[in-house]
């Protein structure tokens, strides 16, 4: 992942968890993450399919998919692991780039797979999104508090140009 | 967005001085002159950078040659952080699909299984 030295981009991350239980062993639900044939299989939005899935799931291992889009146009998204602990753990970054191999989004993802009922698998996912999205979404608040301030400035000097 | 528009707007964004200027508007509208007093640089050279944000869309120029204000322009702005809202669909339907997947796995383990008895 980049390193960014402005406040601006550090300050701001936006992170989304989400939770699921799999009728399948922890086993085999960590496999699917990280064997090359399984994850092609899954990975990505309702009705993608991905012709480049390489996955190297060790510490400092490489992860690179290019996804492609029902309508043909192709995504592709590369990425790092962190850690790598079978079957409960897995942290990797996943960026995903633009046609030029310039970063789009950065994520920072960690999955953690812990058993339940058994014989399922309970799957946490958090995932971070940090760069210039984040930075987007934190200048947008930002900038709405800064209107409602504008906002009530103007009504004051209208007040005082009536009043004039 | 189209991937390339926001590529452009990505690429303006990726410059510090850039958010800095953005950051600046994000208070209200600013001359060339204004907007260069913080920085330590040449009009010249904040003219350049404004160019670039205004190719990206990410700001608006006044017409009037002398004072030609700039002003922050949200849409693209909005249309990256849309992009969060994408990330977590992205998520969502992954792992839909991944628990598709481990049933159809499931059910062929099964049949496997059924075969041998």
């Amino acid at each position: 992942m980049a390193e960014r030295n402005d406040p601006g981009a550090t300050a701001n991350e936006r992170t989304v968890v989400i939770t699921r239980v799999f009728d399948a062993p922890r086993t085999l639900v960590f496999k699917a993450w990280t064997d090359a044939a399984h994850l092609a299989r899954w990975w990505g939005p309702k009705g993608f399919t991905n012709p480049v899935c390489e996955v190297d799931a060790r510490p400092g291992g490489g992860l690179r998919i290019v996804m492609r889009a029902p309508d043909g146009a192709e995504h592709p998204m590369t990425g790092v692991f962190r850690e790598v602990i079978a079957p409960e753990r897995l942290v990797f970054t996943n960026i995903a780039v633009d046609g030029e191999g310039k970063p789009l989004l950065e994520g920072l993802t960690t999955v953690t797979f812990a058993e339940h009922d058994g014989v399922k698998t309970k799957l946490t996912l958090e995932s971070r999104a940090v760069g210039l999205v984040a930075y987007a979404a934190r200048m947008l608040e930002g900038m709405e508090a800064g209107w409602t301030q504008s906002i009530d400035r103007l009504g004051e000097h209208v007040a005082r140009v009536h009043a004039g | 967005m189209s991937t390339d528009r926001l590529s452009t707007t990505f690429a303006a964004l990726a410059d510090p001085t850039r958010r800095a200027i953005l950051a600046r508007l994000a208070l209200g509208e600013a001359s060339v002159g204004e907007l260069a007093e913080p920085f330590d640089m040449s009009l010249p050279a904040v003219s350049k950078h404004l160019k670039v944000l205004e190719r990206a869309g990410l700001i608006a120029r006044g017409r009037e040659a002398q004072w030609r204000p700039s002003r922050l322009e949200v849409g693209p702005l909005k249309d990256i952080a849309d992009w969060l809202e994408h990330y977590r669909r992205f998520w969502e339907q992954s792992l839909d699909r991944l628990g598709v997947y481990l049933r159809e796995l499931k059910a062929k383990e099964e049949k496997k299984r059924g075969r041998k008895k």
